[in-house]
């Protein structure tokens, strides 16, 4: 996975780096003094002096304690304002870029990914800023202070000191090195151990339906055990990385302890900078110890960082259409398709090869093709969800590069196979167009989409929460909800993606009667397999491989078309003669 | 405590007594390389003639620096062990509790992901042990060592150090659990609330775009995120004040030590070189017990997570037992299925699903099933799979009162969604009878039309079902799950909407091949319209827990007006 490194740099960074670091070098300075005096005060009464002479000494280490505490508090909370100030900007740009690259991109991008990128992502990219930053600075200056100080003090403690550090650090990266080739060796199965289990609870239903669900308890703690001792095997090995950095770092102090203690027998060296080395030793490798302890929420953070970054980035180069002058869609309107074409990401046939249509007026036109053949892309583009790779589209006197536009895509009803239901009453959910509309007119649509006889028998009547958490609603009943939006909002153009395939057949005929009515004097685009569509469009496009290969009504296209009786004799599912 | 936990520590009770005695050991051992090093440089400073007085000490040093970093990697080690083997024992014990609700999984819980939800429960539960309480019981057991050891010095100071540590150990950490708990719960009530609502405008967001309300939802939600920083930013500031109060208390206890073994010189007590050693020792244990309060605070954390794993333990399910005598309902071979006045009624509820429906099928007959959702034919699928039994009536399989036992042996079931796990091809095949030949699994293969495929992939059945570079096609994993049944090669076979979500010509295809495949079998199709149907023996239309419609195919077209519209739709015509 990509991830960001290095210090990131946003609105306020630089200043605060630059903050950071100067509390930072004053910190170092009073972490130094608090150990001066420490040190002092225990030397004196080691060498006979009274408790009640040293209570200068003991404030001031005092004094000094509490003010390295507080001026790390200080970092941090600068850290956290800029982290929050950070974050809630990217959360902003990342929402608002949801929505201008639209639905199609949430298809494509999953929409569990883009809301826990948008959650969990910016969580972690707080933490990481928060943390990481501070740290980071922190681990090049404390320990760079505190080695100077003491190479004051005494150079071969000092010395002993610098010299731990790239030890191990060669030590981390041979053994980090080690643990990844364990780690990659074992990837597959410990992969498959780790995700039997919850693969296991998936298909449970699937194991009981088998007669084998009884069989499989055995298989659960077999295989956990398999996995128990595979991680073992990989920790052994990566926990070796942090006892390195424990064992290197108490290493460092005893030899300093020791040798200071030879140069203090020799007299070569004195008790109170001997002493004061002591207590800094373990300060000069705090920070790098606590390097190493948050690697992995340094990683998430740059990881959702670049993602976010990306799907900002992608946001600002989608080219947004000019618009000269609002279309308005009306009876006497007329749109027009030039040349438009679509590409896939991975594959050189495009899903839409200049694809060429004029429509004028109202009217039901249905998009018809075997699986793959470009309907719902085409749908996409109509709907203003999806930006052709090249084309125009002329609607009235306007020329436009997509509909990707707020004046066609609120004159627009789409109502997808499965209408999102918002987790809130069905009033509120009829009304999601027209917050404003009156209860007289959502009950009015309410019996035209034939949503009456349900509502009757609901506690609640309209008020009755729906969706998530809600009353669950059959398909047919998610499809009149979605009808009712899109009649009590008057919207000129209705767009639907096999609205009733997935239906049974009982629900479906009644389903089609109601919408038949809502159809009347609009524009409708409507993409479909099921053929008894077919007789009810006023014109229908045969798209195939991305291509248009022909248009015309029904009755035109069976006489003359052979690709088209093929379809429909495909999507009668009987395979026979027509 | 929780039935999650209590039993588990219980279990493991050795082990977790090591990790936390190797804890105790690794924090002793750096508490005595500072000891050491503090009375070894103030030894030396006395300038002894003889190098050997410190040379006990010079060895101890190194030693204990290295004991100190081995402790605290097996200490680790134990201790990740130790949870794993919990979560060995956990997971066997979810997958019970789970395993008699299987069936009813659908119709309970609207939310699919519950399964992984539960199971990330479980995960969960191991920073229980391994952030909370191994952490919170190591540093009590530090503080009572340390008090003890101070004790046989001097008992007054004991006691006043105890107190001074005790608000490290007892009374910050209380504070802080009572006042972070509240802020923890409004945090996590306002990040589902901005998770529902980035849900609502993600899944709707053609809807949001058409209805040209989008910056109205930003605004919102802009609110919204702006209360759960507020609180984020108030348990952010009790943490740092928090971590002052415990920073000046290490202060206050390090400027008491040193005052009291500067008396204890003074008196005569206590060598001079202790001192340096005390005092540096002091550092080390205080760093060992300010992490109390952070572990403790993380209580209420596992509480969603206990309480959902209680719930489904506790669920209730719909029984499935009252066995009636088996004997006297045996008849001879030659009907597979009976439903005599069968009734059904969920406990919950007044009214029947299922309503005095009785109805036969000979052995090789062929029966679609068609109605509108909620008219009952679910629950007929369950009480044909003995998931449910019937409140009233009977159901018989072959002659026998239907049962979970009959699955596999005389009843198998395709479903809309088939779980197909992660592994090879074939494994999936064979999970249905394990004991199945080489030559039955390639037989199947032939049944179900998968041969040309599996030719046409490298590994061929050793193919895993979630390989890079190639993906199965909804109508290929419906025919891999197909053979799967077929293996079991029972006498009667359920297909419950197989076909649903395939485009018109996969559709065909696969029923083409179900057909072919179970000409011998008996066949219940749930299905959803009427491609196919001219192939049955009969057709059902179900209404309000009964058979509204019932014949074959021409006589229905005959007989019904209903059915003749709807075969007319279906055809287009």
């Amino acid at each position: 996975m990509e991830r960001k490194k290095g210090l990131p740099s946003y609105p306020g960074s630089r200043s605060l780096y630059v903050l950071l670091t100067i509390f930072i070098v004053i910190e170092a300075s009073a972490i130094i003094l608090q150990a001066i005096f420490l040190a002092r005060s225990v030397t004196f009464l080691f060498q006979g002096s009274a408790v009640s002479a040293i209570v200068q000494e003991l404030l001031l280490f005092m004094l000094f304690f509490v003010m390295r505490h507080v001026l790390s508090h200080v970092q941090q909370l600068l850290a956290e304002r800029f982290a929050v100030r950070t974050t809630k900007a990217l959360r902003e740009q990342l929402t608002s870029a949801y929505f201008k690259l639209g639905p199609r991109f949430a298809q494509v991008n999953g929409t569990g990914r883009l809301v826990t990128l948008a959650i969990e992502g910016i969580d972690q990219i707080k933490t990481y800023l928060e943390i990481t930053i501070p740290r980071m600075i922190r681990t090049f200056i404390i320990p760079a202070v505190l080695a100077i100080y003491i190479f004051t003090l005494d150079k071969t403690s000092s010395v002993i000191l610098i010299a731990t550090v790239p030890i191990i650090i060669i030590f981390m990266i041979l053994l980090g090195m080690a643990a990844q080739k364990t780690a990659d060796a074992q990837y597959k199965t410990y992969r498959v151990l780790s995700n039997h289990f919850i693969d296991t609870l998936k298909g449970l239903e699937t194991l009981t339906y088998l007669g084998k669900s009884e069989e499989h308890e055995g298989k659960i703690a077999s295989v956990s055990k398999r996995y128990r001792k595979a991680t073992m095997k990989t920790l052994r090995i990566a926990f070796l990385s942090s006892f390195a950095l424990d064992f290197f770092t108490s290493l460092s102090i005893a030899f300093v302890a020791v040798s200071l203690g030879f140069r203090l027998i020799e007299g070569a060296a004195m008790l109170l900078p001997a002493l004061t080395i002591l207590v800094l030793a373990p300060e000069y490798f705090l920070p790098i110890r606590q390097v190493g302890t948050d690697y992995h929420a340094t990683l998430d953070g740059q990881i959702a960082l670049e993602q976010v970054e990306a799907i900002i980035q992608e946001q600002e180069f989608t080219e947004k259409p000019v618009i000269q002058s609002a279309i308005e869609w009306g009876p006497t309107s007329k749109i027009v398709f030039h040349e438009l074409t679509v590409n896939k990401d991975d594959e050189n046939e495009p899903i839409l090869n200049s694809l060429h249509f004029s429509w004028e007026g109202n009217g039901i036109i249905g998009i018809v093709g075997e699986s793959g053949a470009g309907k719902s892309t085409f749908i996409d583009i109509i709907a203003g969800f999806l930006q052709p790779a090249s084309g125009t589209i002329e609607v009235n006197e306007e020329q436009t590069t997509s509909l990707m536009r707020p004046d066609w895509t609120t004159q627009i009803a789409y109502i997808p196979q499965h209408p999102y239901i918002f987790p809130t009453s069905i009033k509120e959910n009829i009304r999601f167009y027209e917050p404003t509309a009156t209860e007289e007119e959502v009950k009015r649509v309410i019996e035209e989409v034939g949503l009456d006889s349900l509502i009757s028998q609901l506690p609640n009547k309209l008020d009755e929460q729906i969706g998530e958490g809600g009353r669950p609603l059959s398909g047919g009943q998610e499809q009149r909800i979605a009808m009712a939006r899109a009649l009590l909002s008057k919207r000129p153009i209705i767009i639907l993606d096999e609205p009733t395939a997935h239906l049974d057949i009982e629900t479906e005929y009644k389903l089609k009667q109601s919408m038949l009515r809502l159809f009347e004097g609009k524009l409708v685009f409507l993409a479909t397999h099921r053929i008894h569509w077919m007789k009810e469009m006023d014109h229908l496009i045969v798209l195939k491989n991305g291509h248009l290969v022909a248009n015309g009504t029904h009755k035109e296209l069976l006489n003359r078309e052979h690709s088209y009786k093929e379809l429909i004799r495909h999507n009668t599912g009987r395979g026979g003669a027509l | 405590m929780n039935t999650w936990i209590r039993p588990y520590v219980k279990e493991h009770k050795g082990r977790m007594l090591l990790t936390v005695l190797l804890g105790v050991l690794g924090i002793g051992s750096s508490a005595m390389l500072l000891f050491l090093s503090g009375y070894l440089i103030s030894r030396s400073a006395l300038r002894p003639e003889n190098i050997m007085i410190v040379y006990v000490p010079i060895v101890a040093v190194r030693a204990f620096s290295i004991s100190q970093a081995v402790m605290r990697y097996l200490e680790r080690l134990v201790g990740h062990d130790v949870i794993l083997r919990v979560l060995e024992k956990m997971r066997t014990r979810l997958y019970g509790v789970l395993r008699p609700q299987a069936i009813f999984f659908q119709s309970r819980y609207k939310t699919g992901d519950l399964l992984s939800v539960l199971s990330e429960d479980i995960e969960h539960l191991q920073d229980f042990y391994l952030r909370t309480v191994f952490p919170s019981v190591l540093s009590l057991f530090i503080y009572g060592v340390f008090i003890g050891v101070l004790g046989l010095f001097d008992w007054v100071f004991a006691v006043l150090m105890a107190l001074v540590l005790a608000v490290i150990v007892f009374f910050i950490p209380f504070i802080s659990l009572k006042v972070t708990r509240r802020k923890f719960i409004a945090l996590k009530k306002g990040r589902k609330k901005l998770y529902e609502q980035l849900t609502d405008a993600v899944f709707g967001l053609s809807d949001w775009i058409a209805s040209g309300r989008v910056a109205s939802f930003l605004t919102n939600y802009k609110n919204d995120e702006h209360d759960l920083l507020e609180t984020e930013k108030k348990l952010k500031r009790w943490q740092h004040i928090r971590s002052g109060m415990i920073q000046f208390c290490i202060g206050i206890a390090v400027m008491i030590m040193i005052s009291w073994t500067g008396n204890q010189v003074n008196a005569g007590q206590l060598e001079p070189t202790l001192i340096a050693a005390f005092t540096l020792m002091m550092l080390a244990i205080t760093d060992a017990l300010s992490p109390t309060s952070e572990a403790v605070e993380r209580l209420p954390a596992y509480e969603d997570s206990l309480r959902r794993l209680t719930e489904i333990e506790n669920a209730e399910i719909p029984a499935e037992a009252r066995f009636k005598n088996v004997q006297d309902l045996r008849q001879d071979g030659g009907v597979a299925i009976e439903l005599r006045n069968v009734s059904y009624r969920y406990p919950e509820s007044s009214e029947n699903v299922i309503h005095n429906l009785s109805l036969t099928v000979d052995a090789g007959k062929k029966i679609a099933v068609l109605g509108r959702s909620g008219t009952g034919k679910s629950t007929l699928l369950k009480l044909l799979t003995g998931a449910l039994q019937p409140t009233t009536g009977n159901v018989l399989i072959a002659g026998e009162q239907a049962n979970q036992n009959l699955l596999a042996t005389s009843i198998s079931i395709l479903n809309q969604k088939s779980h197909l796990f992660n592994t090879t091809v074939e494994n999936n095949i064979r999970i249905g009878r394990p004991e199945a030949t080489d030559t039955e699994v390639a037989s199947v293969v032939g049944q179900a039309q998968l041969t040309k495929l599996v030719a046409s992939i490298p590994l061929g059945l050793q193919t895993p079902m979630e390989e890079m570079g190639h993906r199965f096609s909804g109508g290929e994993r419906q025919r891999i799950a197909f053979a799967r049944v077929l293996l079991q090669q029972t006498p009667i076979i359920i297909f419950d909407e197989p076909t649903i979500g395939l485009d018109p010509k996969t559709e065909n295809d696969l029923l083409q091949t179900m057909f072919t495949a179970s000409k011998e079998k008996t066949v219940i199709w749930v299905t959803h319209h009427l491609a196919g149907v001219e192939q049955m023996d009969e057709i059902i239309f179900l209404e309000d827990g009964n058979i509204a419609l019932q014949g074959n195919h021409e006589e229905l077209l005959a007989t019904s007006s209903k059915y003749r519209a709807l075969y007319e739709m279906d055809r287009g015509e």
